[in-house]
């Protein structure tokens, strides 16, 4: 089952967009798109059939809280899991993530064992496994 | 008022007269600087720059820390790497070296088993160090965000000056106000600190999270 997963890894930074997938891809997570914003990432997720999003919080145009705000108002998307990665280490923003519905939170920087383990608590959590 | 000496490097030299003119004119400017300063309400803003500054220096040194740590992993796990590398070269080249002076003697099960665990066993030490080097470069994704943040600094105190430049200059030298980014008045409103990004002094916060642990806890006490 996990390995049928599709992934969308939303970063404005194109660096951390690779490692997210490469991360994935050891992990058996083999299919994975991504994308440079919270706009783009909306446009891909009607488009496709995600299972997963993995995104940052601070992008240029729609950031990951706006995104994730959209993502709880479209039916069909309402139940993907968002797991936020990102540099804000505000705990009002942990918070925040967590009240507008983010399946998990995790704080940049990371470890492999970090991701694969909220992924695979979310997962379990969202009855995917 | 005495002519200033244009020669360069004459001013050690130059009468005390003179010394006094220049004097006396530093402290016009410098009462001409405040008062404008003053009249174009300009105190706040500048006070306000003056505590961002180090905010500036101390989002400076942590690019400097963390590209250094990301360099340092890097280096260190290339270096494993290459040992592990090292290893494998030598053995296969001597299973190698032996088979081609002995072609008949072929090696027992147990000598080609051990060599082939090896084999795996390194291969996949360095299948973790090439992991490492990868996650070393979430640097310039942190990085970024913090250099992000002191360019806006820094276009931010760079349009204050220049509309203090601007207020301050003889009418006739100011044909037009030519900013960086629009009108002074225009970028100054566009400066909107964002969101807090990477911590870099999280023991000295404590509205900051240090790591993966603090979130994971903080949830939990919030029943997520």
């Amino acid at each position: 089952m996990a390995t049928e997963l599709r992934f969308l890894v939303v970063d404005d930074f194109s660096t951390m967009r690779r490692i997210v997938r490469n991360l994935l891809k050891e992990s058996g997570f083999t299919d994975s798109e991504e994308a440079e914003d919270g706009v783009v990432a909306l446009q891909k997720l009607q488009n496709g059939n995600f299972n997963f999003v993995i995104s940052d919080i601070n992008m240029p145009h729609m950031n990951g809280f706006e995104l994730l705000a959209e993502i709880q108002k479209i039916d069909k998307l309402k139940r993907v899991p968002v797991l936020m990665v990102t540099a804000e280490a505000r705990k009002e923003d942990i918070v925040l993530a967590a009240q507008k519905g983010a399946a998990g939170f995790i704080v940049k920087p990371f470890t492999k064992a970090t991701l694969e383990d909220k992924i695979n608590l979310i997962l379990t959590k969202y009855g995917m496994k | 008022m005495q002519t200033a000496d244009p020669t360069p490097g004459t001013t050690h030299d130059a009468p005390t007269g003179l010394n006094a003119d220049i004097h006396h004119s530093i402290g016009a400017l410098t009462r001409q600087l405040h008062n404008a300063l003053q009249a174009l309400g300009l105190t706040d803003k500048f006070k306000g720059l003056a505590g961002e500054l180090p905010d500036a220096k101390s989002r400076l040194s942590y690019i400097s820390r963390l590209t250094g740590e990301a360099a340092e992993k890097v280096l260190n796990r290339v270096d494993l790497a290459k040992a592990d590398h090292d290893l494998i070269l030598v053995q296969t080249r001597a299973m190698s070296q032996r088979l081609h002076a002995a072609p008949t003697a072929m090696p027992s099960a147990a000598e080609l088993l051990a060599f082939l665990a090896n084999v795996e066993g390194t291969t996949r030490q360095a299948d973790e160090h090439l992991t490492e080097i990868m996650m070393a470069q979430d640097f310039h994704d942190l990085t970024g965000q913090v250099i992000a943040k002191v360019v806006t600094l820094a276009a931010n105190v760079e349009e204050q000056l220049v509309q203090l430049l601007i207020q301050t200059a003889p009418h006739d030298a100011v044909t037009k106000p030519v900013t960086a980014g629009g009108t002074p008045t225009e970028a100054t409103a566009h400066y909107q600190p964002a969101l807090s990004g990477p911590a870099m002094n999280p023991q000295d916060n404590p509205d900051v999270v240090s790591g993966q642990s603090e979130v994971d806890d903080l949830l939990a006490s919030l029943g997520f």
